[in-house]
């Protein structure tokens, strides 16, 4: 326990993690003085008249739907020239969401519209810091002689490197909880005083739950991994050139070489796939040979999907194997 | 007395793609024991630090064996590693801490009372400025806090790894005085230095390494005695013919300048007598007594080729003859 209080104090008074604390909290209030800048409290006309197109919006799609099925009714089994070849896809049922009064309230900040946006930008920032401060902590720990001075005191390797480790997630993890809970109560409160609320009910929460959830997930592996990397490579640098070799080299370049050689369902091989699926429950990526069978027979989108569960099971497989190997090496390292 | 420190047949080989395979350290046996202030001399890359951060747990070795107050290290290093404090080469300190965090921070960790920091601080002579940041304090200063974090846990061993480093005159002197002082107070202490005349003053035993290997150990004075060739500075008008008297009476009497540098006396009476009974009357008869410095460079090989600028790998293996140990008599 006296370690990891210990290591909190270094990790807290580090000056890289108080930068990347001040950047937090200049973007997060950027964004929250142009969105109180750009929004205001709507007028009940303004509201009437947005309420109304929302309606229209809606009867519209249900139209086109009925229009599409009316069509498919009365087509001949030969003719495959309609575009939407499914009505199922044109179904306002079937729609992610259908068209609300908010959507056409320009100018008017909806908290229940955005929120999951602007939380997934937050996401985005914590996902950098976590490996950042994680790589760093470590890295110049590592290079300054740190962590051999710490092993003086305490010359148990892995107890040392799990409190470390320890002591990063969870500092992570609190940070996290804390931005994020003051993140969404600010803009919930620009929303009320000058925007909309928007429809806060059940569904809106557990989807936004959800989403944070999986997010600080992301946010905890990527500190793991960057931690990994640099206890691997002895210097953040380590971690940061892995992170930029591995998006230069494998996400473009070997995205590039596999289209060109033609490998099916490439997407596959990138974490980024991965992370997309984790991040959003699920991802869909093309694959033209789904719909090799099925032409000129009926519709086909050539789509498969990626769900969150193996997602995961890739990201905890990466963090975890690169973790265990960090651990290894460090544990039996020549520390000079 | 009991062993401190015991290093038998130390093995360290290190292995790099740029420059290969490296002895450091070729089965070095080191013997510290209870109450002794123990120097740790070597020429650079002679492998003093490898074995410090071996015994230390910080770099594997190859094979020997090891004891740190009686446990095996680093196998059971935790368990005593309380009563052990060391630095090992110029540790780096975070910058932004202030002094007193810094060794708040290590006392935390090491479960040792906090109310000791400042009792260290005070006894390295940093009261006044252990509220600077570490990253103002001078290379000396940096060395004085070092030196203080070894002292934190009020050790029963202290291992220190050039602690004069940086240290201006006065602080060498304080830094005598605090070793002298902890050996007092029955700490053992076993320091490694260039500064030979600093261990000279302050040890009672040494152990000298040289390409990894012990080329000489015991107490101080031993060691010495075993290179005193017996020589005396003569000053006498005719130095020359002064010289010719001293070979007849089966001396070796060398001119040096305007003295005569006289060796294999057993007694310095039979010089002044042998020249005094042809008239040559002695001004000066200083004993010549070999010091740390002159048997270290003669042990490591260092006087060899003066003109050409000697390199870290140059120094001397032990003669296969001439190990000296004196604790444990002159190893074959």
């Amino acid at each position: 326990m006296n370690l990891v209080r210990a290591e909190l104090e270094r990790l807290s008074a580090r000056r890289f993690v108080q930068l990347m604390v001040v950047l937090l909290v200049f973007a997060f209030a950027v964004t929250a003085a142009t969105t109180l800048a750009g929004s205001h409290k709507p007028t009940a006309s303004e509201l009437n008249s947005a309420r109304q197109q929302a309606v229209d919006a809606r009867r519209s799609m249900e139209t086109t739907h009925q229009e599409c099925l009316d069509r498919m009714k009365d087509r001949s089994p030969t003719d495959t020239s309609e575009y939407f070849a499914d009505c199922a896809d044109l179904d306002p049922i079937r729609q992610e969401r259908l068209p609300i009064a908010a959507d056409y309230l320009p100018g008017v900040f909806s908290f229940a519209d955005q929120a999951e946006s602007l939380l997934s930008f937050l996401i985005a920032f914590l996902v950098l810091f976590g490996f950042l401060v994680g790589a760093s902590y470590i890295g110049a720990d590592l290079t300054s002689g740190g962590v051999v001075n710490l092993l003086l005191w305490r010359p148990r390797r892995l107890t040392v490197l799990t409190a470390k480790l320890g002591t990063l997630l969870g500092s992570v993890l609190v940070l996290s909880l804390l931005a994020s809970a003051a993140y969404l109560a600010t803009f919930w409160v620009i929303g009320q005083s000058t925007g909309l609320p928007g429809r806060l009910d059940g569904d809106f929460w557990r989807s936004l739950g959800a989403v944070h959830g999986r997010g600080l997930v992301l946010v905890l592996l990527a500190s793991a991994v960057g931690f990994a990397i640099a206890t691997l490579g002895r210097h953040t640098s380590a971690a940061l050139g892995a992170a930029a070799a591995y998006a230069v080299v494998w996400e473009l370049g070997g995205r590039l070489v596999l289209e060109i050689i033609d490998v099916r369902r490439s997407d596959q091989l990138m974490l980024s796939s991965y992370i997309g699926a984790w991040l959003s429950g699920e991802s869909r990526f093309f694959d033209p040979r789904l719909c090799a069978g099925t032409s000129g027979t009926g519709y086909c989108s050539g789509l498969y999907t990626l769900t969150w569960a193996p997602a995961l099971l890739v990201l905890l497989g990466l963090t975890g194997g690169l973790t265990a190997a960090a651990f290894a090496v460090f544990r039996r390292r020549d520390l000079i | 007395m009991s062993a401190v420190i015991e290093i038998e047949g130390l093995r360290k080989t290190f292995h790099s793609l740029r420059s290969g395979r490296r002895v450091a350290v070729d089965g070095f046996d080191l013997l510290v024991e209870a109450g002794q202030v123990h120097g740790f001399l070597g020429p650079n890359g002679s492998g003093k630090t490898t074995t410090l951060r071996a015994l230390l747990g910080l770099v594997r070795a190859d094979s020997g064996r090891m004891t740190v107050l009686g446990e095996p290290s680093p196998e059971l290093l935790p368990r005593v590693a309380g009563q052990v404090g060391a630095i090992v080469e110029s540790p780096q300190f975070f910058g932004n801490f202030t002094g007193h965090r810094t060794l708040r921070l290590l006392a935390r960790a090491g479960g040792v009372p906090v109310s000791r920091v400042d009792e260290v601080l005070d006894l390295v002579g940093l009261h006044d400025r252990g509220d600077d940041r570490v990253k103002g304090y001078s290379l000396g200063m940096k060395q004085r806090l070092a030196v203080a974090s070894a002292l934190l846990k009020d050790p029963r061993l202290l291992i220190l790894d050039e602690p004069a480093n940086g240290l201006d005159p006065a602080g060498i002197r304080e830094m005598r005085d605090l070793m002298r002082s902890l050996a007092a107070n029955g700490v053992t202490v076993l320091v490694s230095s260039h500064i030979l005349g600093e261990i000279q003053l302050i040890c009672d035993h040494v152990t000298i390494i040289s390409r990894g290997r012990r080329v000489a150990a015991g107490p101080v004075d031993e060691v010495l005695a075993g290179y005193d060739r017996h020589e005396y500075l003569v000053r006498v008008t005719e130095p020359e013919r002064a010289a010719e008297l001293l070979h007849a009476a089966d001396l070796t009497a060398v001119v040096d300048g305007e003295a005569l540098v006289v060796s294999g006396v057993s007694d310095p009476t039979v010089v002044s007598r042998v020249l005094g009974e042809q008239g040559l009357w002695v001004s000066e008869l200083t004993p010549l007594r070999p010091d740390l410095e002159s048997v270290f460079l003669e042990l490591t090989g260092a006087y060899e080729h003066r003109s050409v600028p000697r390199q870290v790998d140059d120094s001397s293996l032990p003669h296969d003859e001439a190990v000296i140990d004196l604790d444990r008599g002159v190893d074959a």
